[in-house]
């Protein structure tokens, strides 16, 4: 009995001291690490806001009243909201529907490995690239009216951005509830099917209550992205659609005021904090605990095949949605390779000798500062979801906390960024670390809620048993908890390391002379109008990160063998 | 113990990261800090020379002008580069205002003249480029159109849908062009103009250029840029007609400043001194760079670049940073909304 677990030993002093801190350790870690990170630059950039200091673009206050009496910031606000739930609603459908083809159609690998691929593609979107083969594809004169033969149809407006943000976002709706289908036990389905439901009952009493926990994030992340995101509506959006991030950035940017700017940027807090406090409160009310013990052994056996209609529809709709995604890289493969698109376009590899001439540190640059944010990245995900699944106001803090640089425009964060560390305590400027530091607290909020999704399906009395069997709590971690949220994990980490490569309206302020990055030398090459060697940039983006995502599933298969 | 070997592990992932995350940035003593906002080839062109005849190093990362003036601001209690080179005259004047930049008149600058510089100092034109119309040719061709040659011409039910203007709120471009018509029209004609024009507008690009490609390529008529886009498109090789309209069109006036609290001072004084002269302004033509210089010295020999034909009407920089704002807003609600 003196072998057990020290921590059970009653009466000593110094384990309990240690056991204790061993627990508090890690919280207060990564409490550290958000303060410095999110809530720190936050407040700076508040400070400064409401500082009297040098005015120029009028009062903090005077911006902030000015959101809610202008008629066309109200407009823009008002489109905002139904802009990103329609992009919420949309991704996670469309999302949903991939991910339902990955994990319970059957089909060749190939196939599969094809399909999910395809998701990837989608928001690897290399910036400015992508928009360029959006306006090529559906811009007036362009692609699709032409294949169509649709006279004077117009695409920008609604309809288009909403489009483009569905397309570009719904990845993170599958990889969310990829993980979340795959872990939904079979035999709860086949339990149903016994006592006689149809399929279509036990689709909706059954499977899709599970996904609750999955569905909810997804629409959380994916409403967060579309109101920070306003690269897509400044392409799309047109001039009768006005949307707040958008309005943010030509603030700051067109109108050189950067105060004006901001301060509209905090306006976008308020309807995500309502959307998480929505969700958290949707999904608390009930379990969604599908692994458990008997359960997991059994799921080996697979699940059973939706009915011929269904496939066929499922299918049908994913393969339309593929061929257009594919049109679209299709179309920026094709210039990378020509020398003057429409104009010469004989064969050339010269776009790629200047890519891999002129552009090879910034390559380099790219991929060390992606590897550097995925790898921490990842922990800090880890911990921060399996920390807020304890409940309590002090996990729906952290949960909350860790989504704040996510929600916020990606030009304000890189601001906030830039003046928490140029001066004061903590100089970072000019350093990989603030770059990385961006990636990692901009970006891990997709991973922390995949995973918190995932972690909503587990019996805690599976890791409870493991503890009374004498593993330590790292042990029950690494044996127990970890392989059955692998999927997750997983998931975060690919769109960790895929969006710090693609990243750039909040890292344009952060650059510097010693590291310059990829999607700052394709930004670079669109303004320079040199399109060919922008789409050669693009390519090699892509092919890289298919690469790196292949590395990242082979890790996985090294560190983890049980769980592939 | 298995705690402890978990914590272990821990701090080495910590360790793992901090390593790798530490890059740390050492600034040479001898190195000029510069933001620009000229691409890439333009800039590397100016600095190369530099370097050659004084030996000092240039490191400079460029941004649109807005991005620049939010970064500049932004690092206000801490510069990070000694010089804003190539900005347009706008971003100063509003720099100005915040007390990021620092009045400099720079050895020989006299000889630029008045309009091109900055009353106090804080700015110097050391490059001008035109607003122009550039149209795809063939478009022109199939509906038997010359090259508009006057505001009036954008009009004509032809070009319905079919013309690419850029975004006031973004783009430079869209700025100047607004200006030409107030100083060709007068202000509520230009505005009344304009929301005729709207009718032909497909859409508001984000930046100056965006209309380029969709134009060369035709999917769009035409548009509004400044000379120097348009003919980088032109010398790619895509069929676009260059004309201007005989109302007159205003110019941007491409300025270089140096900034407050800079870390290498002497050294950005002897670039300013040396960028004024007019040396630098002669590697424009050499290097195929469409920029009109300002200093009287410098002669052209491209005849695109013959501005002697073409109705230019000078425009008064404080006049257009205090009045930039609202005319930008006016666009907003009166052509937008």
């Amino acid at each position: 009995m003196g072998e057990r677990n020290p921590q059970i030993a009653p009466g000593n002093a110094f384990t309990r001291i240690t056991s204790a801190a061993a627990r508090i350790a890690p919280r207060a870690a990564i409490w550290l690490l958000l303060a410095l990170f999110v809530l720190y630059p936050l407040a700076r950039l508040l400070f400064m806001l409401f500082s009297s200091d040098g005015q120029a673009g009028g009062t903090g206050v005077a911006n902030l009243a000015g959101v809610f009496t202008d008629a066309y910031t109200r407009r823009a606000l008002g489109n905002s909201l139904l802009l990103a739930s329609s992009v919420g609603l949309c991704g996670t459908f469309l999302g949903f529907l991939f991910a339902f083809a990955v994990t319970r159609i059957d089909m060749p690998k190939g196939v599969r490995a094809f399909f999910s691929s395809v998701t990837v593609l989608s928001f690897v979107s290399p910036p400015f690239t992508g928009s360029i083969a959006l306006t090529l594809v559906l811009g007036p004169g362009g692609l699709l009216q032409r294949l169509l033969h649709l006279p004077d149809f117009t695409i920008y407006g609604f309809p288009g951005t909403l489009l483009a943000e569905t397309l570009t976002y719904f990845p993170l709706a599958f990889l969310t509830l990829a993980a979340v289908l795959g872990a939904i036990d079979p035999s709860c389905e086949d339990a149903a099917r016994g006592l006689g439901a149809s399929e279509g009952r036990v689709f909706r009493t059954v499977t899709l209550p599970l996904c609750v926990p999955g569905l909810a994030n997804s629409f959380l992340l994916l409403f967060a992205e579309s109101l920070a995101d306003f690269a897509t509506p400044l392409v799309m959006a047109g001039k009768s659609f006005p949307v707040l991030p958008t309005q943010v950035y030509l603030q700051i940017t067109g109108m050189y005021d950067l105060r004006g700017g901001a301060v509209i940027a905090f306006v976008l807090l308020l309807p995500a904090f309502a959307v998480f406090f929505a969700q958290r409160f949707w999904v608390n009310r009930r379990s969604y605990v599908t692994m458990t013990g008997t359960g997991f052994a059994r799921s080996r056996r697979g699940h059973a095949q939706p009915p011929r209609g269904v496939r066929a529809a499922i299918l049908g709709a994913i393969s339309v949605v593929t061929l257009f995604v594919l049109s679209l890289y299709a179309t920026i493969l094709v210039s990378s390779f020509v020398r003057v698109w429409g104009v010469d376009n004989s064969f050339t590899l010269d776009n790629y000798r200047f890519v891999f001439t002129s552009g090879l540190n910034s390559i380099a640059d790219s991929l060390l500062i992606a590897v550097a944010a995925a790898i921490p990245g990842t922990i800090l995900a880890l911990g921060v979801a399996l920390l807020s699944r304890r409940g309590g106001a002090s996990g729906a803090a952290l949960e909350f906390v860790s989504l704040v640089n996510y929600i916020l425009p990606g030009t304000v964060l890189g601001i906030a960024y830039l003046i928490a560390f140029n001066s004061g305590p903590i100089v970072l400027t000019g350093t990989m670390t603030i770059i990385v530091a961006l990636c990692v607290f901009r970006y891990d909020a997709t991973g922390i809620r995949s995973i918190i999704a995932s972690l909503r399906q587990l019996d805690p009395s599976l890791e409870e048993a493991s503890l009374s069997l004498g593993a330590s709590r790292f042990t029950t971690l690494r044996r127990v908890t970890l392989p059955l949220v692998l999927p997750a994990v997983k998931a975060g980490m690919r769109y960790l390391f895929t969006v710090s490569l693609t990243a750039i309206s909040a890292v344009i302020f952060l650059v510097s002379v010693n590291w310059s990055l990829l999607t700052v030398r394709i930004l670079q090459c669109i303004t320079e109008l040199m399109f060919a060697e922008a789409a050669a940039f693009s390519v090699v983006l892509v092919a890289i990160v298919f690469a790196a995502i292949g590395c990242i599933d082979l890790i996985f298969r090294f560190v983890c063998p049980r769980s592939s | 113990m298995f705690r402890t070997r978990g914590l272990r592990r821990a701090v080495w992932a910590l360790a793992v990261f901090a390593a790798l995350a530490c890059g740390s940035a050492s600034y040479a003593a001898d190195t000029l800090n510069v933001y620009t906002i000229w691409s890439e080839r333009y800039a590397t062109e100016v600095f190369k020379a530099f370097t050659k005849d004084t030996g000092i190093q240039v490191r400079h990362l460029r941004f649109s002008s807005g991005e620049v003036l939010a970064r500049i601001i932004g690092e206000k209690s801490n510069p990070q580069v000694d010089v804003f080179f190539g900005g347009i005259a706008d971003a100063f004047v509003a720099g100005k205002k915040e007390g990021v930049f620092e009045a400099y008149v720079p050895k020989g600058a006299e000889a630029i003249p008045a309009k091109y510089r900055d009353p106090e100092g804080y700015w110097t034109g050391v490059a001008m480029d035109p607003i122009c119309f550039m149209f795809n040719a063939s478009f022109l061709k199939k509906n038997g159109l010359a090259a508009p040659a006057s505001w009036q011409d954008l009009l004509h039910p032809a070009y319905k849908n079919g013309l690419l203007m850029a975004d006031a709120r973004t783009s430079g471009t869209a700025v100047s062009r607004i200006f030409s018509l107030v100083k060709a029209m007068g202000e509520d004609e230009s505005f009344a103009y304009q929301k005729k024009l709207d009718g032909n507008v497909q859409q508001y690009t984000e930046s100056g250029a965006g209309g380029a490609l969709p134009i060369s390529r035709g999917q769009a008529a035409g548009g509004i840029f400044f000379i120097v886009d348009a003919l980088e498109m032109q010398q790619k090789g895509y069929d676009v007609a260059i004309s201007y309209p005989k109302e007159g069109v205003v110019y941007g006036v491409e300025a270089m400043g140096l900034i407050r609290g800079a870390k290498q001072p002497e050294l950005a004084k002897k670039f300013l001194d040396w960028a004024a002269g007019p040396e630098m302004q002669k590697i424009y033509e050499a290097q195929k760079i469409n920029l009109i210089p300002t200093h009287p010295e410098v002669r052209l020999q491209n005849p695109a670049l013959d501005m002697s034909g073409v109705n230019l009407l000078d425009l008064d920089i404080e006049w257009s940073g205090a009045n930039r704002k609202r005319l930008v807003e006016r666009w907003v609600k009166e052509i937008l909304k």
